[in-house]
Order: structure tokens, then sequence, then C-alpha cells
């Protein structure tokens, strides 16, 4: 179904709140699931199967350790969000040529917005590299190399994030409206559902504050 | 118009930590900055057109119609649809299910096809769907008494009496108007780039500007059909009188603290004004002449200005007396040198209220469009830049900012039940943005991140224990949870007025106040609660209809009674 990208960026915010990351990791996935299907990418999808598989892990187990070496988990896979969130924290680093690699990602489409904005930051093109698959971008537009199963892959055992110097042609531009599965926007609306209070009668008439009639 | 402004201009803007009181927010008034101005300034200018092809409503009152705005550039139609609603039904509440009109901000002009479609999904509002082609979604309510008294009255041949008018100065009040993609409507991104769609709000404006006349068309057109040939046409005077009522909940208050870089564009770009207006040199005897009349009539519109909220007659109390001690300062006062709105300013800060204080701070603008009306386009959020976290700041320099942009809020005790007594939430019945007792209800769990002071609060205490040259990159990674709140102050380090600057969850808050502000903004007047977190207002009272929006002042129109030469 299509959607307006601001219907699925505050339905996103809320799904990843109610799958339990910060409010902060939550409006940078709301941005990031927003970004990839302005791009005709499976943003809500990957949003949807990410929240389902770390539904109940602890976010510092999918997190960096550290941001030196190559990053990986504490405990399993890395969460694209968090990872994703650092490099665009770390964009300096790509801007003075260093790579920055990780082991075993979770939905690594979505590590491809927090490159884009990295690339924004930067003024320069940046590479996201996984399972032979190589998707560039200059913060607005797109390229991918050789689009196959790779970009819906639920985790990549390697993945590298790079300034890129040669030439990539040209690069797709973002669409303004996005398209979501109706599995992936009920799964999205689950999670959403998470943060919102159950309504109760005091709610319901002390909550909002409205006069008794609106009959004068 | 020769403005003499000072070379050594050093009157800065007014400091924040002042201007963002939740206390001074909620006593903001209009000015020539405000979104309705800026539309029918521009609807002026451009020599925009209207017409209305379609209007087929029966004896009922249900039926559809279209009126359409014609820019130099395009169409923009408003179709309304409207509905025969029995009263038990009728509630401005978000969880309301039907209402006596729906709306949509078509872009272009509808084909019978697009009408057909519209008329599936509009009147059912939140429950329906719309498309790309859609711009904006509202609503209205009939204020019940006045309706029915003034189609009474026209129908047998009598003008209403335009002090009963008065008494409640609008005919419908709409209770949403959504835009910006919700339901499924073009995301602002679509018409950001339109000259017209520049500063906030214009097509929400335009939709309720349209409604305006469609509202005055429907009574009108019921009244004929009661009244036949006894009928008789509302008096041109009492219709420019009314307006359009809002009715807005607390839905709108977060959304000053959920777009910080908005709000402070907003409150950026009148402090400016105000600032350039202060630092003029010299006023002459014209610029002064026109402000001692809109003062005059700013006194009057303080004077018709009503409420039964007793929070709200308390202020308006001050207010007339202030503007009544404004008034006699005004006549004796030397008003054309020596940086003359400077010193008026000023005498207000010491002898004034903060209502007073602002209504003087939008009076002093009104001479001078041609210095402050170019900051319009300011005020829209296109600092796209602003969401990145700068992970390279350093921690001495993020604490600097926290303890300059947040120092009011570092001494709270924040445990202390009287400054956390609240917590905003959201309810899983129809998504409705709520305010509850966070020790009396079960809603901490669900909280909203809208408790800025609090959370630079509890960060800055969390990054005391790091180094002063540690980069906020690693800091975040250790502590997700503070994610959201560095993002804000990293904002409010460019961006001064994007923080309100007091607490949002203590036991005294009045959530009015944020909604003043914002409703401020849009132009409204006569801002009327109906408890602490619900306020009605009139929109677009006084102002042109479409058809004499050529031949009768497009600027001055929110200060009523007599006419001043347009600018």
């Amino acid at each position: 179904m299509s959607y307006s990208l601001n219907e699925i960026e505050a339905l996103a915010k809320r799904a990843a709140r109610g799958g339990g990351l910060s409010w902060g990791i939550s409006e940078e996935a709301a941005k990031a699931v927003r970004w990839l299907t302005s791009h005709g990418l499976p943003g809500g999808e990957a949003l949807a199967g990410l929240l389902i598989q770390n539904d109940g892990i602890a976010t510092d187990q999918t997190a960096p350790c550290a941001l030196d070496g190559e990053w990986r988990a504490s405990g399993g896979a890395l969460c694209p969000l968090s990872s994703g969130s650092a490099i665009n924290d770390c964009a300096e680093r790509l801007a003075t040529g260093t790579d920055i690699s990780m082991r075993d990602v979770s939905y690594p489409l979505l590590v491809v917005p927090f490159a884009a904005w990295a690339a924004l930051h930067i003024t320069a093109h940046v590479g996201v590299s996984w399972g032979g698959l190589r998707v560039v971008t200059d913060g607005n537009g797109l390229s991918i190399s050789d689009p196959d199963d790779a970009l819906l892959v639920t985790k990549a055992p390697q993945l590298s994030c790079a300034q890129v110097t040669t030439a990539t042609g040209a690069l797709s531009q973002p669409l303004s409206r996005g398209e979501v599965s109706p599995g992936a926007w009920a799964t999205l609306n689950d999670f959403a559902q998470r943060t919102y209070a159950p309504a109760t009668e005091a709610s319901r008439r002390l909550g909002a504050g409205a006069g008794a009639s609106d009959n004068d | 118009m020769d403005v003499a402004l000072n070379p050594a201009s050093d009157i800065p803007q007014r400091d924040p930590a002042t201007v963002m009181r939740l206390a001074r927010l909620g006593s903001f008034h209009q000015s020539r900055l405000s979104f309705m101005r800026i539309l029918t300034r521009r609807m002026k200018r451009e020599g925009w057109t209207f017409s209305r092809p379609v209007f087929e409503i029966d004896a009922k009152g249900v039926g559809h119609a279209v009126y359409c705005a014609h820019t130099p550039d395009r169409t923009y139609s408003l179709v309304a649809f409207a509905h025969d609603l029995p009263a038990e039904k009728r509630s401005d509440r978000v969880i309301a299910e039907a209402w006596d009109s729906t709306f949509t901000m078509f872009d272009g002009v509808p084909t019978a096809a697009d009408i057909e479609r519209l008329r599936a999904n509009i009147p059912l509002q939140e429950a329906g769907r719309v498309t790309e082609s859609e711009l904006s979604v509202s609503r209205a309510n009939r204020s019940v008494r006045l309706w029915d008294y003034m189609v009474s009255c026209l129908a047998e041949g009598q003008q209403p009496d335009p002090a009963e008018v008065a008494k409640v100065g609008y005919l419908m009040r709409t209770t949403a108007v959504y835009g910006s993609g919700k339901l499924g409507a073009a995301d602002r991104e679509v018409i950001a780039a339109r000259p017209e769609c520049a500063a906030p709000f214009q097509i929400e404006m335009l939709s309720v500007f349209l409604t305006r006349t469609y509202v005055r068309d429907l009574m009108q057109h019921m009244a004929n059909l009661k009244g036949g040939e006894r009928a008789v046409t509302l008096a041109p005077e009492t219709a420019r009188s009314m307006g359009i009522g809002n009715s807005t909940g607390l839905g709108m208050a977060p959304f000053i603290v959920n777009h910080p870089m908005l709000f402070n564009n907003w409150i950026s770009a009148r402090e400016e004004a105000i600032a350039r207006v202060r630092n003029l040199a010299a006023a002459s005897a014209t610029d002064v002449t026109l402000f001692k009349g809109l003062l005059v009539r700013s006194a009057h519109s303080a004077a018709q200005w009503r409420s039964e909220h007793p929070i709200q007659i308390e202020k308006l109390q001050e207010l007339r007396q202030d503007m009544a001690a404004l008034s006699a300062h005004v006549e004796q006062a030397e008003l054309q040198s020596d940086r003359p709105w400077n010193r008026l300013y000023q005498w207000a800060a010491s002898n004034l209220g903060v209502d007073a204080q602002e209504c003087l701070a939008s009076l002093m603008l009104e001479p001078y469009g041609d210095l402050v009306d170019d900051l319009a386009d300011t005020m829209a959020h296109t600092q796209t830049n602003t969401f990145r976290i700068n992970g390279a700041m350093s921690v001495s320099r993020l604490i600097g900012i926290l303890d300059d942009a947040y120092g009011w809020a570092l001494d709270v005790d924040w445990d202390a039940k009287e400054h956390c007594a609240r917590a905003w939430y959201v309810s899983a019945e129809k998504l409705e943005p709520r305010l509850g007792e966070r020790f009396e209800e079960p809603i901490a769990p669900y909280e909203q991140p809208l408790a800025p002071g609090r959370d630079a609060a509890a960060l800055r205490a969390a990054l005391a224990d790091w180094a002063p040259d540690d980069a906020i990159a690693a800091f975040l990674l250790a502590h997700p949870e503070h994610r959201h709140t560095v993002r804000r102050a990293q904002v409010v380090a460019r961006a001064p007025y994007a923080e309100i600057r007091d607490n949002t969850i203590g036991s005294d808050l009045l959530p009015i106040d944020m909604l003043r502000c914002k409703l401020s903004f849009f132009g409204a007047t006569h801002f009327d609660p109906r408890s602490d977190r619900w306020v009605r207002i009139c929109m677009f009272g006084n102002a042109p209809y479409p058809e004499d929006l050529q031949s009768r002042d497009a600027d001055f129109w929110p200060y009523p009674n007599g006419t001043v030469a347009a600018s």
C-alpha cells in the first residue's frame, strides 16, 4: 500500500520504541525506514523483521562493544540501528579514508541510510558492502550493484562501510511516497501498540481535558 | 517607507532565558509574522482569484461544495461535505466520529471521479484514506445556538444582532486540520518548494480561510431555503466580524516540543523583528500615528475578548488594565526620536505584565512591514542537517551547552513529586496525546519524551563520569538512552529558541500556555480556555472574504473596529 513518508516515519518511530529501543535510536530508525522506502526499498519490512528477531533481547547485547577495530556485538548479531547510528556519529573517520567494518550484522539494509547521512556530512560518496553487493550513496541518491537476494538478507557475516572515490554512475533519486507490505505494516503496528497506554475511564475523561458539552 | 537603521544596531534579540518561559510563551499575541497574515498579504499582493464551481446542498443541509483559490501558478480547491449531524454526535474531541462538515484541500481542480472518491473518505476523517492529491483533511462543528439564531433571523427577514454574534464570533469551529502526510495526504516536502508554501501551515490557513466563506454561504443558503422570499442577506459588516472557531486540545502541545528547530524558527523570526524595530533610531509621524491607531483597536479587541475560565479572566483583567496604562503612557511619551520603540519596550518591561509586554512587542512591528515581513520566509524548517548528531563533539562542550541552555533545570529536584507529577502519554484509543498524573495512573511506562529539562539534567549527571575530551560518540554507545537529549542539546546550541525553558511535567503546568503560543503564531485571537488543557480560539475574524481581498485592507484586519489605510 502507498503511504506518505511521514506516515511511515511516524509508525516506524513508535514501532522501534515499542520494540525496546531508546527514543533517540527510534527517531533514527524511523528516518532510516523513511529514507529506504523513498528509494523503493523494503525498509518497513526490514524493521519489522529486526524487531521480531530482537524482541526481548537487551539492546546492549546487540550494540557494538567498542568502536575500534572490527565492530561486533557482545551477544549475537549486531543491531543495524545502533551500528548505523555509531557510523554516523563517527562519520569523520570515513572522511580520513578509514573503513568501518563489522561482523555479523542483522538486516544490513538498515545500515545504508546511516551511511547516507555520513556521506552528506563529509560531502562524499559512501559505499556499504556485504555479501558481494555494494550500495553507493551521496546522501540523497543511491545506486546498487547487482541487486539480488543479498539486499534482503537477514544477516551479513561481514559488512564494510567506506568512502568511495571512483566513479559510480548515475544515482537514483528519492520518491515522494513509500510502499510497505500489509504484513510488515501490521507487525509495525503491533510493536507501536506497546507504546500506547490502555485507555481508562479516568483518562478518557480527564486526560484530554475537554469541556463537558460541545453543543453550545 | 524610510527606515532609519541605527548603524550601531547593538540591541540584541531578547534572551531565550526570558522569552522561553511558559508564562511568557502563554501570553504571546499574533503579529505581522502570523501565518494567517502572511497568507492574506500574499493573496492580495499576487492578486489571487476565487471561484465556487460547485454548491449542491439540499434542504436538509446535506451535499457538497467546491471553493477554488487561483494563484498566479496553480489552483487549490477546498472540497466541503455538508452533513446533517444529530446533536448527540457533536463532539469537538478527536475521538468524535461524525461532524457537521468535513473538508479536504485538493491540489488542483478535482474531477467528478475525485469528488466521488473523496465523498467515500473525507466524511470518515481518520477512518478514511486520501492520496497525494490531497494536502489537508479537516472538519468543523456548528456553534449550535448562534447557527440556529442566525438562520432564524435571516429567514424571517431580520438582521441578527451584532452583539449576539460577537458573543461567539463564529458559526463553526474546526476541531482538527490535518496536513503533512496525515491519513495518506501529500507530505510537506511535496509542496515545500512552492513560494506560497514557504511559510509554515499556509495550506492549512488557506483551508480555514475558504472554510469561513463556505460556512457563511451555507448558513445563508439554509436561511434562504427556510425563509423563501422573506429571507434577507446577512449584512456584510456582520459577516466580516465573524471568523472560524477552532477547538484545540492537548494534541497540539507536544508539537512545539517535538519540532524544536521549527519552533525556534518561529520564535527567532519574531524576536529578530522585535530587535530590528527596537534598533530604529527614529520613527516618522506616520508610523507613530499608525501605531497609536492600532493600539486603540487592540485595546478594543481586548475589551471584546470573553472567557469563563478563571485563569483567563484574571489574565484579561490585567491585560486590560495594562493596555489602559500603555495607552496613557503613549499619549504623553515622545515616540519619534532616540530609539523610541526601544524606550517604549523598556518602559513596558518595567511597568506592565507579560501579556501586555507581548502585545506591545507584536504591535510595534505593525508600521514596519518593509523591515520585518521578509522574515516570514525564515520560519519553515529547512535546515535538514540538524537531525544528525555530531559524535565528534567533546563531553566538555556538551556540558557547556547544557549548563547554558538548561541551567534552569539542573538544580531542580526531579524526584520531588511536584516537579514530575505529570506524564505525557499516547492513548491506545484514537492515539490521542494525553497528560496524566504519574503517581495516580499507570502511565509512566508509556511516557513520551516531552520533558527536556528533566532529561537534560539526567544527561548532565551521566556526563560527570566521563573525561572532558571524550567524544560524544563513545558516550552514546554506552548510553543510547541519552541519544534523544543529546540531539536536542545540539539543536539548541545553534537554535537558542528551540527549547521551552520551563518544566513541562510539573504539577503546576498549564498546557494552555503551550497551546496559546502555537496558536498565536497561526494568528489566533481571543483565546478562550475551556480547561487547563483545552482552548477555543477565533481565526480570520474581521478578515476580508475572498471577494473583498482587493478592495479592503488585507493586512491590519486582526485589529477590529474602523479602518486604516492599507500599507
